[in-house]
């Protein structure tokens, strides 16, 4: 499923994300965004694989921190990225 | 510290994306300015070439499409219709932050329209707007303690055109979205009565005001280094369909 959101003052960001098995299976974060360096974005999309889709907020976000370290995101932020995929879950 | 200014050439969107990759590969301060022929469409680097883009149509109308190595979103490179620039030099010749490194050099563009009459303002995260209106969109990438901006300055406009070559999140909503973006998007003609060479040189000298400089040309070396680029990477299916 896909799930898009243009984040309000900045960005916009869309999750393509599958599940299996209650665990995350596939995931890409596409968008008008930036990130340094852009290379990046693939540890943040791997960090949600395996992930349960009933984890915790600030475990995901703790994990996405971890991903995400040395890098910078402009445009959207760690919280739009987990309030999308509670999206994504909730459909 | 000498600017090396490279004058407006037009090229194909592959070489053009080549050519800024091959200047950002060393750390001489460089300002580039370039059109497209044909007219292309460019996505960000995060981007979904085929969500984004209506690639029939583009063939269908001689479009290419690529695939940038900056972040940002998709944008219609009409040849007649604006001017590109590009910025490249050492990462210490910036402010650290990224949004004051944009605010910087869409400055230069600032003070450029400001020369031919236009009142701008910078508007961030990356874009140049006139009476809310937005005229310039810009990107940056920072790789190898190197910078790369490289924007647009939309000299004239067509949306109808432009959406159609480009692709909508949702087509029911179509019509409205390209009524929002006439409001919400214009350019130089629509702001003064100057010639595209007006534009160009306002924007030669807005971006050298107070810059030693030389005006140069490619080295048959990068254009040699250029051509690799296009076939090994630009031209490619594994980079431009890449997400």
């Amino acid at each position: 499923m896909k799930v898009i959101e243009k984040v309000p003052n900045g960005k916009l960001i869309a999750m393509e994300v599958q599940f299996l098995q209650g665990k995350v299976s596939h995931m890409k974060i596409t968008g008008d965004f930036f990130l340094y360096p852009e290379e990046q974005i693939k540890q943040v999309e791997d960090s949600f694989l395996e992930l349960p889709v009933n984890i915790s907020d600030a475990e995901l976000s703790s994990k996405l921190q971890h991903a995400l370290k040395d890098a910078e995101l402009i445009g959207v932020s760690i919280d739009d990225l987990v309030r999308l995929f509670r999206k994504a879950v909730s459909l | 510290m000498k600017w090396r200014v490279l004058p407006y050439t037009e090229q194909d969107a592959f070489t053009n994306m080549a050519l800024d990759e091959v200047l950002s590969q060393n750390k001489t301060p460089t300002i580039r300015f370039y059109g497209w022929k044909p007219s292309a469409v460019s996505v960000g680097y995060f981007q979904s070439l085929e969500s984004e883009v209506n690639l029939e149509q583009c063939k269908t109308s001689n479009v290419d499409f690529i695939r940038r190595r900056t972040g940002g979103g998709a944008v219609y490179h009409d040849q007649m219709g604006e001017i590109t620039y590009s910025v490249i030099g050492d990462l210490n010749l910036f402010p650290t932050g990224i949004i004051d490194s944009y605010k910087l050099i869409c400055g230069w563009i600032v003070n450029s329209l400001d020369i031919l009459g236009i009142k701008a303002e910078f508007k961030p995260i990356n874009d140049i707007i006139v009476n809310g209106k937005k005229i310039s969109g810009n990107a940056q990438t920072r790789r190898n303690g190197v910078l790369l901006q490289h924007g647009t300055i939309l000299y004239s406009v067509d949306v109808d055109r432009m959406f159609s070559l480009l692709r909508v999140p949702d087509e029911k909503i179509k019509d409205k979205l390209i009524a929002n973006v006439k409001e919400r998007v214009t350019s130089v003609t629509q702001q003064k009565s100057v010639s595209k060479d007006e534009l160009y040189n306002a924007l030669l000298k807005g971006f050298t005001n107070g810059k030693d400089f030389e005006l140069s040309s490619f080295t048959e070396e990068e254009l040699k280094c250029a051509r690799e680029l296009v076939s090994n990477r630009y031209s490619q299916k594994e980079w431009n369909f890449m997400r």
